[in-house]
């Protein structure tokens, strides 16, 4: 499925190893339960975790700066607890690495994951990318303060959000 | 973006800039570009829902119906106007306070909304977030910046904490709605216990505010009395703080079964004092230099608030005595309909929505233009909506009260009957709610009738009767000294009775006294309980009291007798 | 879309109309014999219960078509008036709030109203 990334469609170069598959060599995406599988694998390529709604973020703490890419995803998109893994991703453990979405969301969250940390979302095929960035550029002000560290907008906690 | 820098213009209220007009503009925009791909398709109903919601938009019984948000219950003349306007253009003429200091139109179209909200956010109104699982409109005491008892005037943290949770992108898809009230006086007029945050200000010792925190209350199908989480919360870490407490309750809030959605419910499972942990463990590890509310920004809120210019009223009251000897139906409204006023001469008039016989917060077109000529002419152009349903004038002069008893009393809102009986508090119920069992207007009704003599209401005193017409309570019955459920039974409407409710610094949950009744069944049973308590109480004792002296039994007796 | 099940509550015996509101006003409406959507119930074509699950299909399926939500099925007594559902909820929803004998399901603005601003 396509990947939207800054904007774009980019290239989607990550594998998803399931539970019970041997570790293929290249860029991977392991399920939390084999995170000290995948950071003792010898080899090239990089690694990242599939973090479950339910799954604490804390539980990547030490992990985390071996980590290139953490995955969150929406059950369905009324299923909120991604945009609160994503921030403390962010804001607590001042991941830095990107941090995908996958799942069930809409055009109308972009610009709200994008604000909690989301840097990469797997999109429907055939996703009209139109509705995408004019989601992103609909609203320009916002008010309170986000891990993008926007510019502040007047007073109190508004911020200007750049397209 | 061009800054404004106008002075303020509405006394009580926070005024808009540009930049918070074209944000409200924006989101008029979305709006209808997200109607548009409903009607064209690209969004189902179910992805569309949310959507609306999120701009106040139900779906109910007979239509769509509109749920505008009054931050802090304040509106000013010309807001009250344009929703005149827009009942006459878009509705049918009338409109109806919500116990959260809201108001709703019942007859609106799914077309027409993108230009009724384009009419609000041109009056500097909305409709955001006045549903959804989201942090809903904060409430507050409808007597702030006015009532003698207050310490300060919560209004000005309230428009803080609703700038921070609009469009918040963390909690907007919360696992249930969040809300959140706050007053500035020892007295809780709030119901601060019956919210998912309660917050009770006070001044500090350093002239800044703290807050005492109450956590987890709520009425609905699981009605609990909110406890405290923190009694000093200094006013610089009020937004992180309350950042910590909603991302545990995003991070592990029930999503499988929504009547276990709510705070609440997470508090009860891991308990106060290991919620209170995690909540602590989240505002130690957060950033909380980014939320940090520093007194230039509160200052910089407040400054956007302009104050009522009070004159020298110090001959008023003179003449009001004057005026309520000459007139017994003008005292009693005085008497009744009147609170305590900070400024000498001057006095807040709570105006009843609640006519004998009428549909409790439900108010015209002409009486809402009438509510904002009054507004403009006595009270510096400021309406409150109360979370009773009525509407109260901050800042009166008493010598002008004589005046506007005769303009409310000629349009019909001149009822004194605030506190007492007849202030019923009744949720839309089965006549207009696709969620009700039972309606709640009729019985409202047949009760304010059945109460509806002067000298009988005063006999009885303050008395708080409250009817819901299904279990998720918006018509607060577990907080009603007397409340009255409304059931299904196979597809007939019933009525249960609970008695001992209260929603102050004593709140209680009221407890059902015995099995449903029919609507005439449960009128009767609720006259044979008034009846109990005349001849049971003793001197001075509000009904509330004797009813918590005696406990339920001689009023259960009462209303199951049969003559 | 889902509906609370309580409204599609239905003995095996007797007869149901279908209901649901149109999307651009929210107005409830009535299916007719002819498949056209109603404001009024008296034109609401009756079906056996036995029938119901099918027929709800086949509407829910052309909901979008129809430009309407929430179809389900309401348990009816055929009287002299007309259908008249089962249930108070559905008498309601069929004659209008009862607190406002005014605004029956054919009430339409006064023109002086919509002329006006």
């Amino acid at each position: 499925m396509p990947l939207l990334e800054n904007g774009q469609i980019v290239q989607d170069g990550w594998t998803l190893v399931q539970d019970d598959q041997p570790l293929p060599e290249g860029d991977i995406l392991l399920p939390l339960s084999r995170l000290s599988e995948g950071l003792g694998r010898n080899g090239k390529g990089r690694l990242g975790i599939v973090l479950k709604p339910d799954e604490r973020v804390s539980d990547l703490k030490e992990a985390l700066p071996r980590l290139d890419l953490v995955s969150l995803n929406f059950p369905i998109f009324r299923d909120g607890r991604a945009f609160t893994q994503a921030r403390s991703l962010r804001e607590h453990l001042h991941f830095a690495g990107a941090v995908r979405v996958t799942g069930h969301f809409l055009p109308d969250q972009y610009e709200f994951l994008l604000r909690c940390g989301v840097s990469q979302l797997v999109i429907p095929e055939q996703s009209d990318l139109a509705v995408w960035h004019q989601a992103h550029e609909r609203i320009t002000v916002a008010y309170q303060p986000s891990v993008l560290n926007e510019r502040p907008e007047g007073f109190a906690f508004r911020r200007f959000l750049s397209s | 973006m061009p800054h404004s820098s106008q002075p303020p213009a509405d006394v009580g209220r926070y005024a808009y800039d540009a930049v918070d007009r074209t944000f409200l503009k924006q989101r008029v925009e979305q709006f209808r570009d997200q109607v548009q791909r409903r009607i064209s398709g690209a969004l189902s109903e179910d992805e569309f829902k949310p959507l609306r919601l999120m701009n106040g938009l139900y779906l109910q019984l007979h239509a769509y119906m509109l749920r505008v948000a009054i931050p802090y219950g304040i509106v000013s003349a010309n807001q009250m106007r344009t929703l005149a306007h827009i009942a006459r253009r878009y509705d049918r003429g009338y409109g109806h306070f919500t116990t959260r200091q809201n108001i709703q139109f019942n007859w609106i179209r799914l077309e027409d909304t993108p230009d009724i909200l384009n009419i609000l956010a041109d009056a500097e109104m909305h409709a955001i977030q006045t549903s959804g699982n989201c942090i809903r409109n904060v409430t507050s005491d409808q007597f702030a910046g006015a009532a003698r008892d207050e310490v300060l005037d919560p209004r000005v943290h309230a428009e803080i904490l609703r700038q921070w949770s609009t469009l918040h992108p963390e909690f907007t898809f919360l696992p249930r709605k969040f809300k959140i009230a706050i007053s500035g006086s020892a007295q809780d007029r709030v119901a601060a216990r019956f919210h998912d945050i309660g917050l009770l200000a006070r001044m500090g010792e350093n002239g800044r505010a703290v807050f005492e925190v109450y956590v987890g209350g709520g009425l609905g199908r699981t009605p609990v009395v909110g406890v405290k989480l923190r009694d000093d919360l200094p006013e610089e870490d009020l937004i992180a703080y309350l950042e910590a407490v909603l991302r545990i309750y995003n991070a592990y809030g029930r999503r499988d079964n929504i009547y276990k959605a709510r705070i609440k419910i997470l508090v009860q499972a891991l308990g106060l004092g290991a919620f209170r942990d995690e909540v602590n463990a989240e505002f130690m590890a957060m950033d909380r230099s980014r939320y940090r509310l520093q007194p230039e920004v509160v200052a910089a809120i407040r400054a956007r608030f302009a104050s009522p210019v009070f004159e020298d009223a110090s001959a008023a009251s003179a003449q009001l005595v004057a005026q309520t000897k000459a007139d017994p139906a003008f005292a009693a409204w005085v008497n009744i309909n009147t609170h305590p006023h900070q400024q000498d001469g001057y006095c807040s008039v709570t105006i009843s929505c609640k006519p004998a016989g009428g549909i409790p917060g439900d108010v015209t077109s002409a009486q809402m233009d009438l509510l904002a000529d009054m507004a403009d002419q006595y009270s510096f152009g400021e309406l409150r909506i109360t979370h009773l349903q009525n509407v109260v004038l901050g800042h009166v002069r008493k010598d002008n009260l004589f005046a506007l008893w005769q303009a409310l009393s000629a349009k019909g809102l001149g009822t004194a009957n605030v506190g007492m009986i007849t202030d019923i508090i009744a949720c839309p119920g089965l006549d207009y709610c696709a969620l009700a069992n039972a309606r709640s207007i009729p019985i409202a009704q047949k009760l304010s009738q059945r109460f509806s003599n002067a000298a009988l209401q005063q006999e009885i005193g303050a008395l708080r009767l409250n009817i819901s017409g299904c279990i998720n309570a918006c018509g607060h019955h577990h907080a009603g000294h007397i409340g009255i459920l409304g059931v299904d039974k196979r597809g007939e409407e019933a009525f249960q009775i609970t008695l001992g409710g209260n929603s102050g610094e004593d709140a209680s949950i009221g407890q059902i006294i015995g099995s449903a009744m029919s609507e005439d069944e449960t009128v009767d049973a609720i006259a044979r309980i008034v009846d109990t308590y005349l001849v049971q109480r003793k001197p001075g004792e509000r009904f509330i009291e004797t009813c918590r002296r005696l406990g339920a039994a001689p009023f259960k007796d009462a209303a199951y007798a049969t003559a | 879309m889902s509906v609370d099940r309580r409204n599609n509550r239905r003995d095996t015996e007797g007869c149901s109309v279908v209901t649901a509101n149109r999307l651009l006003d929210g107005r409830i409406v009535w299916l007719d014999a002819q498949g056209k959507w109603q404001l009024t119930i008296a034109h609401a074509c009756l079906f056996p219960n036995d029938g119901m699950e099918d027929v709800l299909r086949s509407q829910s399926a052309r909901a979008g078509a129809d430009n309407v939500v929430g179809v389900y099925g309401v348990q009816v007594e055929q009287t002299a008036h007309g259908p008249c559902p089962r249930t108070t909820r559905e008498r309601i929803r069929a004659d209008g709030p009862s607190v406002h004998a005014e605004f029956t399901p054919l009430w339409q603005p006064a023109p002086a109203v919509v002329s006006g601003s």
